[in-house]
């Protein structure tokens, strides 16, 4: 199999809040030097909090009352813990190591917040938000959720005790992912001991990119990839290589592009600015429900 | 509520040469305003009017006890002004600023008067413009006086579709004259007739 090599490394952009409860590097879509949502698709958003120590606090930071339609939510924590809650009742906390994949589909209005016991302690956050497009004929379904708790999540053990890979969603070798999604797509924690390397390999049409959560790595023997950044693959090739100069924990993903037009206004991912101003109007007239700040 | 240039705005609603429009602009500045800051405070001559390229603003007062009340917001395609202050040459009775980062076109009487020059058809459209800025301000006085929360609600998510994602709720109740709970009530009462689980 031909090799896929790395097409760019990109550094974490400046910090911005969403709320007041995360502090994220915007990889996706962001500017032009960056990842547009048709480069990335199926993903479409990544946030990334990189570890960060917010002080304690009575009130719990957090991003208040939104709405979202068109697209799924995945929030994956690495350090503290998030609350949320939902307009159709639902509501929960995602801890360490925890993902929760919500399919917002037709419309889900909520609100996160840093978990109250975790707020009033402070402590080291650091979370992943990424936006899973859905296909036009899935974006009105039924809103859903999948809270993955860690201890759920497959895994595949490295050969050597060189760590673990939890498969969040898709196949690794013979793993397959705990999540269900709408596309083909593979959404993966690689957990690596120093020294440990581990090869990968997704179809040459599947947007692929990594992103250093922890420690160094060394991918295809050749480009080092430093804490905090990310690694985009180029569309030829299928297997590449990681390599941990340091005990390391990385997100792998690669999913295959949905080829649809893509119409984003704010929280509200859909196909046309008709569907967009549909989404607002619905939103106004209480249709996504109602959930108090 | 994309970015709609002041050029597109014009030749969509009047039939103007694009290089002849073009020329005229270029003598109007563009404006970049970061989030929060002022083109306009209480006792300042308003000079100019904004036309929002991208972003949005609000026209406000404040009143003696302190309290802001609003008196439009200005998404993309909006104009905003004080015509008291620029048409009288009037100490203005009102703030305006910028509640996002912001693009505009500072337009100012000469533009409109090389312009009215230029094109015939212009005078009429602003004409228009104008009478459905004063139909707009009449419907508001009304409503003001006799409509309820829910009524003025409706209409203003009609006239500013995507505003409640874009500004804190107290400033849609501050626009709609209402407390903020009553706001609350009035969108707690819609979700329960048209949201379905």
């Amino acid at each position: 199999m031909a090799t896929k090599n790395v097409e760019k490394i990109i550094a974490p952009a400046t910090p911005h809040y969403v709320g007041d409860g995360f502090r994220v590097h915007n990889f996706i879509p962001g500017n032009e030097q960056r990842l547009s949502m048709q480069r990335m698709s199926p993903f479409i958003m990544l946030d990334y909090n990189s570890k960060f120590y917010f002080p304690p606090s009575k009130t719990p930071r957090g991003v208040g009352v939104h709405p979202h339609r068109g697209f799924e939510t995945v929030t994956i924590a690495y350090k503290g813990k998030v609350a949320h809650h939902d307009s159709g009742g639902g509501g929960g906390v995602i801890s360490e190591g925890d993902v929760q994949w919500m399919t917002a589909a037709s419309g889900v209005l909520h609100k996160e917040y840093h978990e109250e016991v975790f707020s009033r302690k402070g402590g080291d956050f650091q979370v992943v938000q990424l936006w899973v497009n859905l296909p036009a004929k899935d974006k009105m379904s039924q809103p859903k959720y999948q809270a993955i708790e860690n201890k759920n999540i497959h895994r595949y053990h490295v050969e050597n005790n060189g760590g673990e890979i939890e498969v969040i969603a898709g196949q690794y070798k013979d793993v397959k992912g705990s999540a269900t999604t709408f596309t083909p797509l593979h959404l993966f924690n690689a957990k690596l001991n120093k020294g440990a390397k581990t090869s990968f390999s997704f179809p040459e049409n599947y947007n692929t990119a990594l992103l250093v959560i922890e420690g160094n790595i060394i991918i295809n023997a050749a480009e080092k990839v430093a804490t905090d950044h990310l690694a985009l693959f180029e569309n030829k090739g299928e297997s590449f290589t990681i390599e941990a100069t340091e005990n390391a924990f990385v997100l792998i993903l690669s999913g295959e592009p949905i080829h649809e037009t893509i119409a984003a206004h704010g929280p509200f991912v859909m196909n046309t600015q008709a569907e967009i101003l549909q989404a607002f109007n619905d939103y106004n007239q209480g249709k996504f429900g109602y959930l108090e700040d | 509520m994309n970015g709609f240039t002041f050029t597109s705005f014009l030749t969509s609603n009047i039939d103007i040469d694009k290089n002849v429009l073009d020329e005229l602009i270029q003598k109007c500045k563009h404006v970049t305003i970061a989030k929060n800051n002022f083109l306009l405070r209480q006792g300042e001559i308003c000079k100019s009017a904004f036309f929002v390229e991208q972003g949005l603003l609000r026209q406000f007062s404040i009143d003696e006890k302190g309290k802001e009340h609003i008196l439009q917001f200005a998404p993309e395609s909006w104009f905003v002004t004080d015509r008291e202050s620029v048409y009288f040459n009037q100490p203005s009775n009102y703030f305006i600023q910028a509640l996002e980062d912001s693009t505009l076109l500072q337009i100012d009487e000469n533009f409109i008067l090389s312009l009215a020059e230029q094109n015939k058809s212009f005078l009429a459209f602003n004409n228009k413009l104008l009478h459905n800025h004063i139909r707009y301000l009449q419907k508001r006085i009304t409503q003001l006086l006799s409509a309820t929360a829910e009524e003025r609600y409706l209409d203003f998510i009609k006239i500013y579709p995507d505003i409640l994602l874009r500004v804190p709720q107290a400033m849609v109740a501050s626009y709609l004259g209402i407390t903020p709970e009553s706001l609350s009530r009035v969108r707690k009462e819609l979700a329960g007739k048209n949201f379905k689980k």
